[in-house]
């Protein structure tokens, strides 16, 4: 007997954000979730690239902290001065 | 007797007045007088005329004395007891032979009812002449005193004194027959009647075709209206001419009974007589016209024939009687309908009012009755809707005009509860016949009243039912053959037809959560009517609510979250099990359910599909960059089966219900091409990575053998099973188990998958918990699986890729459970509602306690069945 498969294999699978922590430190939700503006996860609501003190955030999420933030926002994580990740 | 007779005379002053002769004049008057009327009255006397002069010259001197009331009374009285002793008793000696009526009644109708018609004819007749000489008697007395006027002063007008007495006399015939009326008389007329209404019903019958036929050449030709006319139409056919006259010989017959019965004082008998007997042919006419059939309106038939047959024969009865007036009571209403010539007959005379309270009369009976025989047959009709939507109308005109609402609400929901819910029925079966209740008693009700009370009883069983939530959401969102005998065409979910019929309905965006605009509010205020009277007071004002089928489903459950969760959990299912991406039927029913539930509830549903979507656009994104690179040759490994084969749907897990988890081994390539996949899809979409659900997904396979190609579409699960006997035809069951990377008892479920469909073969092996599994080759070895097939309908639950609802929530609650042992093991004892409100005071923080009690019952009695507790009189103990 020979088996083959004539139509594909649907596979499934679950995404996640490769990232350290479960949750975004701002917004106190599950990483794989969105903020609270966005109504679908994923890329339209995407994490940020690390800060410099390698803590990760929700983009929209930190993005809205800095703009509140004045002079200088901080990482709400260590408290280090906030810098994107080059 | 002389000397009481003058003791009525007030006057006793006058007494002293009188002189011998006087007296002796009177006396001797009297005396004659007497004798004659005697003789008059016996009717005993052959020559009339000359009696009366003598009666007059003896009248008149009485009436010199004064004595004319005496003269008068003892008229009357003679009279009076001619009638007692003679005439009455010879009339009612002809019905001797009914007075044992309860025998009759039922054998021998008809020749009775013949013989009956003559009888009754031929002792009217006697008796009326009877009558109608003692009338005549009567007139002479009243022209003698007439003579007497002119010489002793009289009150009144000579035609009014004819009148007094001849209302005098017929007080007392009346009130004589009256008295001495046998129990068989009513009885009598009653079959008089009927066997004339009969009769003359089945000549009309005759007629109405015939003039049915007529009436509808007619109306080509001339278009006119719709009634048939009878008397004096255009006879075309000769034999018509011929059924005109002897219906006319009919009336007249009855019309003269009827008369003589109405001058003999039995006017309201007759009346009750007549009226009964044209109910019953009435009834009966309803009956025959209804019957089962609820296909068609019969209303309008009824009304036709109502004119058609009783209303001619009261029409020509009453004017063969000189009806329109004397004895309606003169402060008679005029109907609203006497002003509108346009019914009836064309080219008679407005028909009078007598004429039109009969009509309305019988108009009520045929409603009345209708609607009780529909309100009987209510289940039927609302199982056969919509077939049977003209008898709905049907219905809902005689409740207008009847206003019987109540009836129909309680009967029916004693036939629902009799009928309907009971164990017997199917979730299914019970939420078809609700919505059709709904649909049909939409017409009849709008503001939706009376759906509320009947749809109650319905409701509250449903709730008591476990699947009633997962099959509300089948019927509404499962199109294609979900339901075999439900509403709409296939492939037309209920929730599109609801759609739909929305659409058709005026202001269908009336939501509660959509805000109204002022125009609409204006014309909504200058519409409202206030609550019908048996609108529950306590529910608000519905005026501006039209019956909403979805609203009336859901609230069966009680909130729509429940529902939407349901949802969600069957759209995860059906999701992960697809093959293809193709998602438009899921997108429409979303559209719908958003409409809806708003779009918050449907939130997470949307992020699925949308999930499902962008892997659609991923999937095709992987393998086009994976086959580049493989061209480039920059990746160095060959693959024995290319890319095209792999399919991938990535979810955002967050969103959708909890997913079972199982590990399993996968064949070698695919494992390969996953993980390839894996990473393509972390270099593309950076910082994501994807985490594979290896025993979710469909595989479609086809399996070769020498003498068959069979293909199936099945989980991995089953698949990697499969091609494990690809290299080995027989396998111990442990060392399968191990090869696949499940244990035994999952396998041993799995695989049963197999052997019901004839390609492996189980036989028992060393130990008795070991078992060999052969492939099977040939059909011939079919035969032994069969055996097997029952063990594989036990295994549906387990292949379910998601956790359902009831699970889920085991799951949440077992954080619960050492509270609740802990409770239970300081206090003791605690009923539910106490641990109930324990719970919701402690448990403020993470995870909050949303339950309801009913679920922490379910709970509770979930880990009774695992003896982990007691249930003692509605109290909780541990278990020792």
């Amino acid at each position: 007997m020979h088996s083959i498969p004539i139509s594909p294999w649907h596979a499934v699978a679950s995404w996640t954000w490769d990232a350290h922590d479960e949750t975004c430190g701002i917004f106190r939700m599950a990483f794989d979730g969105c903020c609270p503006d966005c109504k679908l996860p994923g890329d339209a609501c995407p994490l940020t690239i690390w800060g410099a003190c390698n803590h990760a955030f929700l983009l929209h999420c930190i993005l809205k902290w800095v703009n509140s933030q004045i002079p200088q926002a901080h990482c709400s994580m260590c408290r280090r001065e906030w810098q994107f990740k080059e | 007797m002389t000397a009481d007779a003058l003791s009525l005379v007030c006057n006793l002053g006058v007494l002293d007045s009188l002189s011998e002769a006087s007296i002796s004049e009177i006396l001797e008057s009297w005396n004659s007088f007497c004798l004659i009327t005697e003789t008059i009255v016996k009717g005993d006397d052959a020559d009339l005329s000359s009696s009366y002069s003598k009666f007059q010259s003896y009248v008149s001197s009485l009436c010199k004395y004064g004595l004319r009331s005496l003269v008068e009374e003892h008229f009357l009285i003679s009279l009076q007891d001619m009638l007692e002793k003679h005439v009455a008793p010879k009339f009612w000696k002809n019905f001797d032979a009914y007075s044992n009526v309860t025998d009759l009644e039922e054998n021998d109708k008809d020749m009775h009812e013949d013989e009956v018609e003559l009888l009754l004819c031929k002792a009217l007749e006697e008796i009326s002449l009877e009558k109608q000489y003692q009338e005549k008697y009567l007139l002479m007395l009243v022209k003698s005193l007439q003579l007497c006027q002119d010489s002793t002063s009289m009150e009144g007008h000579p035609s009014d004194v004819e009148k007094f007495f001849f209302s005098k006399y017929h007080l007392i015939i009346s009130s004589v027959l009256m008295t001495t009326l046998p129990r068989q008389f009513p009885e009598v007329l009653h079959w008089y009647f009927k066997g004339r209404l009969e009769e003359l019903s089945t000549i009309m019958a005759g007629n109405y075709e015939d003039s049915e036929s007529q009436d509808r050449i007619g109306m080509e030709l001339y278009g006119k209206g719709k009634h048939p006319t009878q008397f004096g139409n255009m006879d075309i056919d000769g034999s018509y001419d011929q059924k005109e006259i002897l219906e006319n010989k009919l009336v007249r017959n009855i019309g003269m009974v009827v008369h003589n019965l109405r001058s003999l004082g039995f006017t309201s008998m007759t009346e009750d007589a007549y009226a009964s007997a044209i109910f019953l042919l009435l009834k009966a006419k309803v009956f025959d016209l209804a019957g089962d059939d609820y296909r068609s309106s019969v209303l309008e038939s009824i009304k036709e024939w109502i004119q058609a047959v009783p209303l001619q024969f009261l029409h020509a009865l009453l004017d063969y009687l000189g009806d329109s007036i004397s004895y309606l009571s003169p402060s008679s209403m005029k109907s609203p309908l006497a002003s509108s010539p346009s019914s009836c007959y064309p080219g008679a005379s407005k028909p009078s009012e007598g004429i039109i309270r009969w009509q309305l009369r019988l108009e009520y009976f045929a409603y009345e009755t209708l609607q009780d025989l529909r309100i009987a047959k209510l289940f039927e009709i609302i199982v056969d809707y919509p077939d049977s939507a003209p008898a709905i109308e049907d219905l809902k005109q005689c409740l207008e005009y009847t206003g019987q609402h109540s009836k129909l609400v309680d009967s029916f929901i004693s036939a629902l509860q009799y009928r309907l819910l009971t164990a017997g029925a199917s979730t299914n079966d019970i939420l078809h016949q609700y919505v059709s209740t709904i649909k049909a008693l939409r017409t009849i009700d709008p503001a939706g009243v009376f759906l509320e009370a009947v749809g109650e009883p319905i409701r509250e069983y449903l709730r008591g039912r476990k699947d009633t939530i997962k099959c509300i959401v089948t019927m509404l969102t499962d199109g294609t053959g979900g339901n075999n005998n439900g509403p709409g065409n296939s492939g037309d979910s209920l929730l599109e037809e609801l759609n739909r019929d929305e659409e058709n309905q005026e202001t269908a965006g009336l939501d509660d959560d959509i805000n109204i605009d002022d125009k609409q509010a204006w014309i909504d205020v200058q519409r409202w009517e206030p609550d019908p009277v048996e609108a529950d007071p306590l529910k608000g004002s519905r005026y501006r609510r039209k019956v909403d089928v979805l609203g009336m489903i859901v609230g069966i459950i009680g909130s729509k979250d429940q529902l939407v969760n349901e949802y969600r959990v069957m759209l995860a299912e059906k999701l992960l099990n697809k093959t293809d991406y193709d998602i438009d039927t899921e997108i429409r029913t979303l559209e719908l359910l958003k409409i809806h539930f708003g779009e918050n509830s449907m939130q997470k549903c949307e992020i699925m599909l949308n999930d499902l979507i962008d892997s659609k656009r991923t999937n095709t994104n992987v393998k086009a960059t994976i086959n580049q690179l493989s061209q480039t040759g920059a990746e160095s490994q060959e693959h024995e089966v290319s890319f095209d084969i792999l399919d991938a749907t990535i979810i955002s897990s967050n969103f959708w219900p909890p997913i079972q988890d199982e590990v399993v081994n996968i064949p070698e390539p695919v494992d390969q091409l996953l993980s390839d996949y894996a990473k393509r899809y972390h270099e593309i979409k950076t910082p994501r990575k994807l985490l594979w659900k290896k025993n979710l997904g469909t595989v479609k396979l086809e399996l070769e053998f020498e003498d068959r190609t069979l293909q199936f579409t099945v989980t991995p699960v089953h698949a990697s099973i499969i091609m494990q006997f690809q290299d080995q035809t027989s396998w111990n069951s442990k060392n399968l188990a191990a090869a696949i990377g499940v244990p035994v008892d999952t396998l041993q479920r799995r695989i049963s998958f197999w052997i019901s469909k004839g390609i492996i073969a189980e036989s028992s092996g060393e130990d008795s918990n070991d078992h060999v599994y052969t492939l099977v080759d040939s059909m011939a070895d079919g035969g032994k699986t069969g055996i097997n097939n029952e063990e594989l309908v036990a295994d549906d639950d387990a292949e379910r890729s998601v956790a359902s609802v009831e699970d889920q929530l085991r799951k949440e609650m077992t954080v619960y459970e050492k509270f609740i042992v802990g409770m239970l093991k300081n206090f003791g004892s605690m009923a539910l509602d106490r641990i109930h409100n324990t719970l919701k005071m402690f448990c403020v923080s993470d995870p909050t306690y949303d339950k309801s009690l009913q679920q922490l019952q379910f709970f509770l009695s979930g880990l009774v069945a695992e003896e982990k507790l007691e249930l003692r009189d509605g109290m909780y103990f541990l278990k020792k």
